[in-house]
């Protein structure tokens, strides 16, 4: 195999971990323009995501072994409810000062961590694909099914939720609501279940990024943890509360982790990852599709 | 009035020492002493971080690495080197500190969720640091047998006798801690705190202050990292990471944030709570959370606020209506 | 010169908020600083207390220049100023906030200051009398140990004013303060004024009181987009056409 082929290969795994990334950054995102908090969570939502559609899948409800795109959709659906119901316990929390926030969103993830350890063990499990194991072979590219499929079904999610927002009306009255509370309220947008409404989004996507990756990665309650932290680091990356700097954060974290760890050392893939994110939090604070902030005095 | 009050509060002082200084004498078991031990250096990381946090509003997530900092410098010099504990205890504190001032620097640049997310980062990078240099570090396998401290020749070798020196150390942290709050430095740290811009142009060295913030929580966790080490005789990388920091941020809410006694108080109520509540395993965990959510959404000042309020009520009853009248009056002067 | 603003431009992006303004500034006097909302008045205080670096031009203090440096370090040359929107330290009591604004004086070190609580005291001792001498010129003391920001609004205005007084400043920059104060108030803010300058402190002020201004200004500028129309004293100043102009282009805008 050539050093091109080896690189195109690399890059192909790192657009697929960085789907993953961008999905769960897309959570990040959603909150943060709808309800102006960070949700530390996410990493679990992404987590409990996961569980709520394999467990059918892997016929651990009533012994049922539900399809694989069923799963996908039990999961979705379970997701955006959990959604609904995190807009209702996040609403005091808009009002306070950024660190309780921080705290209280970090409550959350210590009580799903362990809710769902309680339930289901620490011991995780492997998740076998629907598709082929066998990797496909395309000009002496060896790539995954399953990565083709994460990838695939990741673009049509991303595509999917810009048109909502950006080409219906409900889409347009939430990012109305996003940019300005005041004025949206006026216009008789009821801005609560805009905001439920987003959190909802971001949960499924999170949810459909686990899913997705669950046959590639292992599936325990600690999985959202690491996820959850790159996701974030994807999401300033792009630009907090940007959805396509969402993606691009996403992304540019999972090719560039994938580079590091095919070309440098895998040991301090994540090492590097973090300092790339520092530098250019560093260089350019807004992130990198962020727009530039004057900052009030 | 004054006056009884702080005969009271001498006595109660006086009380509380004796109460530490006899404790290894009527523990039940080396165990509770050992409890009592680990209670004292988690003391002093939650001190620091909340000088750090409560005080100076700088998220310090990478605390956790820099306990580890702490910790390391101390095994290494004393297994590589022999160096004893005294001159340890220093050089721990100035490495960990030296690094938190390190890790502080992009709050030049960066500030609240941005800050929190670089410190994690970067915490994270010490953590991997200390995984990924086997050959200096030891690994995922960590330093064995690190020699206790000894005192002219009398070894400080059991966990009565640590107690005493986590004890001093502890004391001497509390009144550092409250020397720094309670003056110019804890001034300006609250100034940046409140507003950042108006500290600027009240003379504050914003950048300067930032930066002590941040070394200064890393000097506590130094101080707890050199002492571990040296009382652990064992140490690996697993737990000097991002999760110490967050049971860290979560003593630290639970007590009352930018309070002194509330690190105390939330710090040996988690872990004393942790002792008792053993038995429901991982429920406790998700107690922990709810705690958490409940104190941030109803008592923003954690446990010491609670007293507070409490003790503001008494004192209302007790000084009477004439006071409040008094008050009223005042208040009608204002033009 | 004193204070002397000399082609000073401001410009964020492509918006030019202040154009090419030059201003001289005289020891002792009191220095007004005039125009319609949005004319770069609160853009020049920003520059000269250090939070911007102008694009263009300089500000030069007693023959030094000062534009460009951190903001603490121009406070410590003799800067220091009020916000129109009042920036009290919120968890704080109104003599702790005047205490901050000292701290770049102190003697004790900082190693000192943790490991030698007896200098402390005795520095401490001496910021909180000096502290309590601006609050009682200010007419303020009784509320020393109060929160600051749970103070009425005239009340927050004359802390602030301390608060500023005790960088012991040589210019106070003052922004629209008798924003808010009702006529009583205002005529006692213009005798606070006169107490201040008695002290020595050169006080350059941004105001929409243009009653006040008139009063008390010996020298006032106008800006309008940026660019300086207009300087003298106040009776030349209300007769200038420009002036009247651009006062007149505001009110129709509303």
């Amino acid at each position: 195999m050539d050093i091109t082929s080896i690189f195109i290969q690399t890059i192909i795994g790192g657009i697929g971990i960085g789907s993953l990334y961008a999905l769960v950054a897309l959570g990040y995102s959603m909150t943060f323009r709808s309800m102006g908090l960070v949700n530390f969570a996410q990493g679990s939502i992404y987590m409990v995501g996961t569980y709520f559609g394999i467990i059918w899948y892997r016929g651990m409800v009533l012994g049922l072994h539900v399809p694989y795109a069923a799963a996908f959709f039990i999961g979705l659906l379970c997701n955006a409810l959990l959604g609904i119901l995190l807009e209702r316990i996040f609403r005091p929390l808009a009002k306070l000062d950024l660190m309780l926030m921080l705290l209280a969103t970090i409550g959350l993830s210590f009580i799903l961590d362990n809710l769902f350890t309680i339930i289901f063990g620490a011991e995780g499990f492997a998740v076998d694909s629907p598709l082929p194991s066998t990797p496909w072979i395309i000009y002496g590219i060896r790539v995954l099914p399953q990565m083709a499929l994460l990838i695939g079904v990741s673009a049509l999610l991303m595509i999917g939720n810009h048109l909502f927002l950006s080409k219906t009306k409900l889409g347009m009255a939430m990012r109305a609501s996003a940019v300005d509370f005041e004025i949206a309220r006026t216009m008789g947008i009821a801005t609560n279940r805009m905001n439920a409404l987003a959190l909802s989004i971001g949960c499924m996507m999170s949810a459909a990024a686990g899913i997705l990756a669950a046959p590639i990665v292992y599936v325990a309650p600690s999985m959202g943890a690491a996820v959850g932290l790159k996701g974030f680091a994807a999401a300033v990356l792009g630009g907090l509360g940007s959805i396509p700097g969402a993606i691009a954060g996403g992304l540019a974290f999972g090719v560039f982790e994938a580079i590091s760890a095919g070309f440098i050392s895998s040991q301090w893939t994540k090492a590097i990852a973090f300092i790339v994110m520092v530098v250019v939090l560093m260089v350019k604070p807004s992130g990198i599709v962020g727009e530039i902030t004057i900052e009030k005095v | 009035m004054k006056k009884k009050s702080s005969i009271l509060k001498w006595i109660l002082i006086g009380a509380v020492a004796c109460l530490l200084l006899a404790f290894p004498a009527f523990a039940k078991s080396s165990y509770q002493v050992h409890i009592v031990n680990n209670i004292g250096i988690w003391l002093l990381l939650s001190l620091g971080l909340n000088i750090a946090m409560g005080y100076g509003g700088q998220f310090n997530l990478a605390l956790g690495a820099l306990w580890g900092v702490g910790a390391y410098t101390a095994a290494l010099l004393q297994t590589r080197l022999g160096v004893p504990f005294w001159i340890n205890l220093p050089l721990g504190i100035i490495a960990a500190a030296t690094m938190a001032a390190l890790v502080g620097l992009p709050s030049f640049k960066v500030r609240s969720h941005y800050l929190a997310i670089v410190t994690i980062g970067l915490g994270e990078v010490i953590n991997l640091f200390l995984v990924n240099q086997d050959e200096l570090t030891g690994g995922a396998l960590g330093i064995n047998r690190i020699k206790p401290p000894s005192l002219f020749g009398f070894p400080i070798d059991t966990n009565e006798r640590f107690y005493y020196l986590i004890l001093i150390m502890v004391i001497l942290g509390y009144l550092i801690g409250r020397q720094i709050v309670g003056h110019r430095i804890g001034r300006a740290f609250r100034a940046l705190r409140d507003d950042f811009q108006a500290a600027r142009a009240m003379g504050v060295n914003t950048g300067f202050y930032q930066i002590l913030a941040f070394a200064i929580s890393g000097a506590y966790a130094g101080a707890a990292g050199v002492l571990f080490a040296h009382w652990n005789s064992y140490i690996s990388p697993d737990i000097f990471e991002f999760k110490s920091a967050l049971i860290v941020l979560t003593m630290i809410m639970i007590g009352g944030m930018g309070s002194l006694p509330g690190s105390v108080v939330g710090t040996v109520l988690l872990l004393v709570l942790n002792e008792y509540l053993r038995v429901f395993e991982r429920w406790q965990l998700v107690g922990y959370g709810v705690a958490i959510i409940v104190v941030v959404l109803f008592l923003p000042g954690g446990v010491v606020e609670l007293v507070r309020r409490f003790g503001s009520l008494r004192q209302r009853w007790s000084a009477g209506l004439t006071k409040e009248k008094s008050n009223v009056e005042e208040e009608r002067n204002v033009p | 010169m004193f204070l002397e603003i000399d082609q000073l431009t401001m410009q964020f992006g492509g918006l030019v908020a202040v154009n090419n303004v030059s201003i001289s500034i005289k020891k002792g006097e009191i220095h007004g600083l005039i125009g319609p909302n949005g004319s770069g008045k609160t853009t020049i205080f920003n520059v000269l207390s250090g939070y911007y670096k102008p694009t263009g031009g300089k500000v030069s203090f007693e023959g030094r220049t000062i534009s460009g440096l951190p903001a603490h370090q121009i406070t410590a040359a003799g800067f220091a100023r009020t916000f129109q929107n009042m920036r009290l330290f919120k968890t704080m009591t109104v003599l702790e906030n005047l205490l901050v604004a000292m701290g770049h004086h102190a003697k004790v070190g900082l190693l000192q200051e943790i490991l030698n609580p007896v200098a402390v005291h005795r520095e401490e001792e001496k910021f909180v009398e000096k502290a309590m001498d601006l609050l009682d010129l200010l007419e303020v003391a009784d509320f020393a140990n109060e929160l600051a920001t749970s103070l009425p609004y005239g009340n927050q205005r004359r802390v602030e004013m301390a608060r500023a007084l005790a960088t012991d400043p040589k210019v106070i920059l003052l922004d629209e303060p008798a924003a808010g104060l009702n006529e009583v108030e205002t005529e006692d803010l213009r005798k606070t004024l006169m107490k201040i300058r008695d002290l020595g402190v050169t006080i350059f002020l941004v105001e929409h009181d243009m009653k006040l201004v008139m009063e008390i200004c010996e020298e006032i500028s106008v800006l309008d987009y940026g660019k300086k129309i207009a300087e003298g004293t106040g009776a030349v100043i209300s007769k200038d056409p420009v002036v009247i102009e651009a006062y007149l282009g505001q009110e129709e805008d509303k």
